[in-house]
């Protein structure tokens, strides 16, 4: 029998959604359907949900990942996220859960690469984005790209649902149903992720980023993007 | 890594080759003259040429509209535009009518656009919407570099394109990404990268998430130190006015400049014109004492 990698409980503590990076103070976006009654019920939160995972995980965050884990220089990644995350709101979000988990990181996983990937976010040169400060941390545990595409997108879908179970409200059991769901969702995201290519990063739907630029001028709101 | 911060620049562009030939190339470099900005050199090749350049009103911006003589763009066409608005001069680049995409068959149709602004100069570029048609194929790749005194104003409407039989969205692909680098003098850095893809062939892209249920999408973005964000307020106020979905949000600073974007989605061509010349109205008063831009007038 073969013996667990040994990065797998690494990768678990990374993904766990206890970890404090702040998730569950973001919608990225859905708190503006909401606010709509367009997202109102288990249904209608999981269109979002794969339509979220099809674009903005697919087209951002994996392909950054991907880029990472290809050797494209980590500064130039970070300078193209802050340029192509328009939606003021989601570009703070990726900046304030990637500066956690740098520190975070650098506490418990440290490495040459992420203590690189710090310094050039703490002199200004870099912004610090959650997908890069994840890859950096993955790449360095010797996880293979795949399986941290995977953690990784199935760990921002938990953190979404759970916020949505708390927000439209929907039952722990519903939340639980459309992880399942989801799961469909990130598998097919990480396959189309090793499918494109440069000139594809940043694609997310006019849709999502006009709801996520709205978001800043909603009234009553439980989350910060 | 060469320099930091700069986008992937020609790894976006596929090279011309025997199976992509250029079609057509317009170069323009405009100064400014006496207070009047003139085209100081202007070359054009094959299927792309610009009319007589005009002067809408007093300002000296002067105003040349792109012609595409073949009335559209085919499959593995290439189209370069390479336009450089030097140091206080000021241009409005139009096009003359829609920009139509035909069928595509083998490859896609191509425009290539680099755009340099110098020091107080401005751009505003206004060209009419794009209509790709059933099975057309399409990628716009525009590299704009300005400095933190340039100041730019581009707004962008895209159709659906119509098929013969009435459905919507039957073109296979339309990718317009925009590169914005703002350059202080050293190395210039990324400010914004506007990439919009659309793929019907792969992607349910009408309904929540993507399109919303609405048929078109039109864009504004604006690149000035003017730019704050009690502008953004204003304009986001300006569009409640239109049935249209709409956001609008700041870029990073750099270098003390900021850019503003402006999305957003509605169901007629006409409308979103509407919306986003009532944007550009405000600032072409506000910044320049300009009338309201009417091109329908000549």
């Amino acid at each position: 029998m073969e013996a667990t990698p040994g990065y797998q409980l690494a990768l678990q503590q990374l993904t766990d959604s206890a970890l404090p990076t702040g998730a569950f103070a973001h919608s990225l976006g859905f708190e503006t359907y909401i606010e709509r009654g367009l997202v109102r019920d288990e249904a209608s939160f999981g269109v979002w949900l794969t339509a979220f995972a099809r674009q903005q995980l697919t087209f951002s965050d994996g392909l950054g990942i991907r880029f990472l884990y290809e050797d494209h220089p980590v500064a130039e990644l970070d300078s193209l996220l802050t340029a192509q995350l328009l939606p003021r709101q989601l570009r703070e979000a990726s900046v304030k859960m990637g500066g956690r988990l740098l520190e975070i990181g650098t506490d418990v996983f440290p490495s040459p690469a992420l203590e690189e990937y710090r310094g050039l976010v703490t002199s200004g040169r870099a912004s610090g984005h959650q997908p890069l400060a994840f890859a950096v941390v993955a790449h360095s545990l010797g996880v293979p790209l795949n399986e941290a595409l995977a953690a990784y997108l199935f760990a921002a879908v938990t953190s979404l649902t759970q916020n949505a179970v708390r927000a439209i409200p929907l039952g722990q059991n519903a939340g639980q149903r459309l992880l399942r769901v989801a799961a469909d969702g990130v598998a097919a995201a990480v396959e189309r992720v090793g499918n494109l290519t440069l000139d594809d990063f940043g694609a997310v739907s006019p849709g999502l980023e006009i709801s996520q630029m709205r978001h800043e001028r909603q009234r009553a709101r439980m989350f910060m993007s | 890594m060469s320099t930091t911060a700069v986008g992937p620049g020609p790894a976006a562009l596929s090279p011309p080759a025997a199976d992509r030939p250029e079609r057509g190339r317009l170069e323009l470099l405009i100064t400014e003259r006496d207070g009047r900005s003139i085209a100081s050199r202007q070359f054009h090749e094959g299927a792309l040429r610009v009319l007589r350049p005009h002067y809408l009103d007093e300002s000296g911006q002067v105003c040349f509209v792109l012609v595409n003589p073949g009335g559209a763009y085919l499959g593995a066409d290439l189209y370069v535009i390479e336009v450089e608005v030097e140091s206080g001069a000021r241009l409005l680049l139009t096009t003359q009518s829609a920009t139509k995409i035909y069928r595509t068959p083998g490859s896609f149709a191509e425009q290539r656009m680099r755009l340099v602004l110098g020091d107080e100069a401005q751009l505003e570029l206004a060209p009419d919407q794009l209509i790709a048609y059933r099975e057309a194929s399409y990628r716009q790749n525009t590299h704009i570099t300005v400095r933190p005194t340039s100041s730019l104003i581009m707004a962008e409407v895209v159709t659906p394109g119509w098929s013969p039989d009435g459905a919507a969205f039957r073109y296979e692909e339309v990718r317009l990404r925009t590169e914005i680098s703002l350059d202080p003098g050293e190395a210039p850095q990324l400010l914004a990268l506007d990439n919009l893809l659309i793929v019907p062939s792969a992607d349910d892209v009408t309904g929540m998430g993507f399109m919303e249920g609405y048929s078109h999408v039109g864009s504004l973005l604006v690149v000035d130190r003017r730019v704050d964000q009690a502008l953004a307020d204003e304009l986001h106020g300006l569009t409640r006015a239109h049935e249209a979905y709409t956001g609008v949000s700041l870029t990073a600073t750099v270098a003390g400049t900021t850019g503003l974007v402006l999305r957003s989605l509605s169901n007629s061509t006409e409308e979103l014109r509407r919306l986003l010349q009532a944007c550009t109205t405000l600032l072409r008063r506000r910044w320049y004492g300009q009338p309201p831009l009417d091109l329908r007038k000549y």
